[in-house]
């Protein structure tokens, strides 16, 4: 065929693996620009090459085990055990037979290091619990507005509705003056329209607002003493129906929590828990009354 | 006697690829096993060169005799090494499936760079066997599922989990 016909197999390889000298290597380049079969031979066997190296050299690159670092120079012990690397190769499991002692040790390793961390976040937990008995033993925790938000129970809300609004210059949106507007709106907003008269106990209503609730709308009515303190209810609707619970103190008012007619309602004011339970008790009987007492 | 200090310090600094070396001819066998050959492949040229059994010229000549201990503990004993998980990527499966002696002969001349000549002396034959036997190698290993190194980094990351069953 061609002049070039003595080109052989090994010359190829020779080529891959520069092991032929310049004139030769010539000659090799031309015959493989004639014969692409050969070519694509000598393609594949670099594409080999390359998968190899990148298949291993990052062995070469890892730290090495201390151990051999001066494995040649350092004179041995005499009959030392199985050898160990330094180097901990968790994920790929010890298949000799001297490698299973190493992992025996390994698994030793394991074993403390897992007991060891078990131990840590026991101590921790421990600690935590501690911790907490010591802290709630020492009475009312002090809660910001953030946290009465996150954990959206209506006595949180209303607490918050009672912070924002009742040291404002304008407690309500609507003053008692203007009865009839005030009923109307809330009636169409909240659901609950019927202010429950607390006079006799020295609370006079001032007015009243819609604002935003746990899960709806809800209605914010604001009573005031005479000498000066101001007490709030919040209602909302709600599911559940319940007595007046005990009084929640935190952070200066006094909160009481009821449910009623599908309302959950929240007395919230500065006075004493046994006058808020009070006003509490006359507000739930005033709401509980039928539709027609207050009208 | 400064001389031979400084060639056993230097064949120290090849370590790594020897170590490289060894993963390779272990074909998944275990990282363990590997490094343990390094390691006793040191300890061996170093020990007979303290013994005066050994007159090594220059670093190569070291080289080349701690790759040679190396292959012949290795060739001893990965007689009953086990088979590659299926994690492994394709080319070490393609590795453990060729013979002791053509793996080695690949790998010193592909992956470590090697001369035939010195390959030769490695693996302690006859020129001629060696180049037979990376022929072999590379005819048996093929090109399928190999791709170069880099070009599709992603591919090739795929690939080193993924198989094909069927």
């Amino acid at each position: 065929m061609s002049p070039q016909t003595f080109i052989e197999e090994a010359d190829l390889h020779a080529l891959v693996d520069g092991e032929l000298d310049s004139e030769r290597r010539r000659k090799v380049e031309d015959h493989l620009l004639q014969h692409p079969e050969d070519a694509a031979l000598v393609e594949g066997w670099r594409r080999q090459n390359a998968a190899l190296r990148a298949a291993f050299e990052p062995v070469a690159l890892e730290m090495l085990p201390l151990s051999m670092r001066d494995a040649a120079t350092r004179v041995p012990a005499q009959q030392q055990g199985p050898i160990e690397t330094g180097a901990i190769h968790w994920g790929r499991p010890g298949a000799s037979r001297p490698a299973q002692r190493l992992d025996e040790l390994r698994a030793n390793r394991r074993r403390q290091a897992i007991f060891s961390t078990a131990l840590t976040l026991l101590t921790g937990a421990a600690l935590a619990g501690l911790a907490a008995l010591v802290f709630a033993g020492r009475g009312e925790t002090p809660h910001s507005p953030v946290a009465a938000l996150l954990t959206q129970s209506y006595a949180a809300r209303a607490g918050l509705t009672y912070a924002t609004f009742v040291s404002d210059a304008r407690p309500v949106e609507i003053d008692i003056s203007r009865r009839g507007e005030l009923v109307a709106w809330l009636q169409e907003r909240v659901g609950f329209s019927r202010p429950p008269d607390l006079a006799d106990l020295g609370l006079r209503l001032v007015g009243g607002r819609v604002s935003p609730g746990v899960a709806a709308p809800a209605g914010f009515l604001v009573y005031e003493r005479a000498d000066g303190a101001r007490v709030g209810l919040y209602f909302e609707r709600a599911e559940a129906t319940g007595a007046p619970q005990a009084p929640r103190v935190g952070q200066g008012v006094v909160e009481v929590e009821w449910r009623a007619a599908g309302f959950a309602f929240v007395l919230v004011g500065p006075l004493s828990p046994e006058d808020m339970q009070a006003a509490a008790e006359r507000a739930a009987t005033a709401v509980a009354a039928p539709a027609d007492a207050n009208h | 006697m400064g001389k031979k200090a400084d060639i056993l310090e230097g064949l120290s600094g090849a370590a790594p690829a020897l170590r490289r070396y060894a993963r390779a001819l272990c074909a998944g066998a275990g990282a363990a096993l590997s490094d343990d050959l390094v390691q006793s492949a040191l300890q061996s040229v170093g020990a007979r060169v303290r013994a005066k059994e050994l007159r090594l010229a220059d670093l190569d000549e070291a080289r080349v005799e701690a790759y040679g201990a190396l292959t012949a503990l290795a060739a001893k004993r990965l007689a009953d090494a086990p088979r590659p998980a299926p994690r492994h990527p394709p080319i070490v499966h393609g590795l453990a499936e060729l013979s002791f002696d053509d793996r080695a002969a690949l790998l010193l001349v592909s992956l470590e760079g090697f001369g035939y000549d010195a390959a030769a002396r490695i693996v302690a034959a006859p020129r001629e066997t060696l180049l037979a036997r990376l022929m072999r190698a590379r005819a048996a290993l093929g090109s399928e599922g190999l791709r170069p190194a880099g070009a599709e980094a992603g591919a090739r990351r795929a690939a080193s989990h993924l198989r094909i069953v069927k």
